[in-house]
């Protein structure tokens, strides 16, 4: 019973879209799924308008008489959010800019000079990413301190300037290069800077966008190392911040999740807005 | 004379010159930050502490003695398996149903789609500290809501059963995110013309899925087995901010014991955590060779 003369049809956009009858099913699975997936989102948003407990215990139909920015604010007052948000940006720009400087010129580098040793300079560069970054803290932490960089804003951005992933990613957008377009430029007088930066990078913007979209995902979701190389509240990234918050003694369940709601209004925007980059950046990144 | 011309224009085109050296602040880097540090931490893994946390007395193999015989290993070993294994196929059964629910339309789709993917705005950091309010004993949502269907819920995160548990739950949502934009983005990869040739041929819901789906996102769900347990591997932040490794050890994954090594409340060990830095290098090194020997199988 699947011929699509039973289901029901409707014109959207133009184009086709058919139901059939065990669409139901499919409908209530889906249903169920996001309800329970979507739920920890709602009470993100929610719970921090509401004095502690308010809204659970009204069986999530709280009286909208009780809403209250109180929490927010209670957030703001226990940990530096503020300067908080200042240190990731800056540790989100630099981090990222860096990795995709560094990642183009090797890339470049990788893909279009000839020369001895490019194999190997690919596999040492290669072989970075199967590095578990959490077993090389306490020697960058040695390192990092004795250049006196501890507890500074350079410090958590400094052993991430370059990067393997970016630089595999953009290696494999830049072998997507027709060749005769870079030897073109070459012919044009074009050095090898101005070929990277002029002809090769805006061939291949999609791909960038994917590489910086993921080294800026990485520099603000950062947390083991810049949890260790910083100790003042106020030289922390927003997500250690927020962890602090949690582990307050006094800090209360809604301020946590008001804390949290401010922390993610950034990724949570990107996240709505980029969705289809993201779903394209993806199938790019992880299918080749 | 053309040819002339040719062979001038392209022995300029490869005479290397600036290119190669493009190269160097990346190796450079890489080399300070990821090799030497690498190299190091083998090295520091030889010294224990003298009184004040400094490594420098050498001990040999001492330390891996010490962390192979003495049950931390077996410990941290065992806690980190369990959550990164029981997130990974939470998280990737989760994702598949999403995003195979969402193959074709249906009223609703694209709020659907952002729902699903939300979970992927949320940090490790962000997600943890959500769920520190949710499973709350007395006024966290989830015991609540459980009360509410006749159920007694349990002390989430203070039973040491749950809370590895607890730990696993948390991890798997935030990862769903990822894994649920992954496999759609498969999804939308596939060929048309071979669904809708599978479709006249009568395959459709569950068949459909298992004979034809699945098999052709393999590449992807193969991909997210291999990365989520490797990220599981090292879960540090969900137990940093939901049990601080508690209630006794019971959560204390080998990253965490780790930290609270080198960096806990006692007199710095820098010797045996970066034991444990060394076996996670040559666990995740044997994860992603095995990776590399499944994927060639089923190329060749």
């Amino acid at each position: 019973m699947t011929n699509t003369s039973t289901g029901m049809r409707r014109q959207l956009g133009g184009k086709w879209r058919t139901l059939r009858p065990g669409d139901a099913l499919r409908l209530a699975a889906i249903l169920a799924l996001v309800l329970i997936m979507g739920f920890p989102v709602f009470m993100t948003f929610a719970t921090g308008f509401f004095p502690n407990g308010e809204l659970v215990r009204s069986g999530l139909t709280p009286s909208l008489d009780r809403l209250t920015l109180d929490n927010f604010a209670e957030a703001l007052r226990s940990i530096p959010l503020v300067q908080q948000l200042g240190v990731s940006v800056v540790v989100v720009v630099v981090q990222s800019l860096a990795q995709l400087l560094t990642s183009a010129l090797a890339a470049y580098a990788l893909v279009f000079p000839s020369w001895r040793g490019r194999g190997i300079a690919f596999a040492v560069i290669v072989a970075t990413m199967a590095v578990p970054g959490e077993s090389l803290v306490i020697p960058n932490y040695e390192l990092v301190s004795s250049l006196g960089l501890r507890d500074t804003v350079l410090g958590i951005v400094v052993p991430f300037l370059a990067i393997g992933y970016p630089i595999f990613l953009l290696r494999q957008a830049f072998r997507s290069v027709d060749r005769e377009l870079w030897e073109a430029a070459r012919l044009d007088g074009c050095g090898d800077l101005r070929s990277l930066f002029l002809v090769i990078l805006p061939t291949c913007r999609n791909e960038v966008t994917t590489a910086a979209l993921w080294s800026a995902l990485a520099a603000w979701n950062g947390f083991f190392w810049p949890l260790l190389i910083t100790d003042s509240p106020q030289n922390r990234t927003l997500q250690v911040g927020l962890s602090q918050l949690v582990s307050g003694e006094s800090t209360s369940p809604s301020v946590i999740f008001a804390g949290t709601a401010l922390v993610l209004i950034p990724t949570v925007v990107l996240v709505m807005v980029s969705q289809r980059l993201i779903i394209s950046g993806m199938a790019r990144g992880v299918l080749k | 004379m053309a040819h002339d011309l040719l062979g001038t224009a392209s022995r300029r085109v490869h005479r290397a010159g600036l290119g190669p050296w493009l190269a160097l602040p990346a190796v450079v880097l890489l080399a300070v930050f990821v090799y030497r540090p690498l190299f190091r931490g083998v090295e520091l893994s030889l010294y224990g502490s003298d009184l004040i946390g400094n490594p420098s007395r050498f001990v040999g193999f001492d330390n891996y003695i010490d962390f192979f015989s003495n049950g931390d290993f077996q410990r941290t070993l065992w806690v980190s398996l369990l959550i990164a294994v029981l997130a990974m196929v939470i998280s990737v059964a989760v994702a598949l149903a999403g995003a195979l629910l969402l193959r074709r339309w249906i009223p609703g789709r694209g709020l659907f789609q952002i729902v699903l993917s939300l979970p992927f705005a949320y940090s490790a950091a962000a997600a943890s500290a959500v769920f520190f309010g949710l499973f709350a004993p007395s006024i966290g949502a989830i015991n609540l809501l459980l009360a509410r269907m006749g159920v007694d819920g349990p002390a989430w995160l203070q039973e040491p059963g749950w809370a590895v548990f607890s730990i696993a739950i948390s991890t798997a949502w935030y990862e769903t995110g990822f894994a649920f934009l992954v496999l759609l983005a498969a999804t939308r990869a596939i060929p048309e013309d071979v669904l809708e040739a599978a479709e006249l041929d009568g395959a459709h819901g569950f068949r459909m899925a298992a004979s034809m789906l699945i098999p052709l996102m393999r590449p992807s769900i193969f991909f997210l087995i291999v990365t989520q347990t490797i990220g599981g591997l090292q879960t540090f932040t969900q137990v940093y901010v939901l049990t601080r490794g508690g209630p006794g050890t019971s959560t204390t994954t080998l990253v965490y014991e780790l930290y609270q090594l080198a960096f806990g409340n006692g007199t710095p060990d820098f010797g045996r955590a970066s034991v444990i830095g060394t076996f996670l290098v040559l666990l995740v090194a044997g994860v992603t060779a095995l990776q590399f020997i499944l994927n060639r199988r089923k190329e060749f």
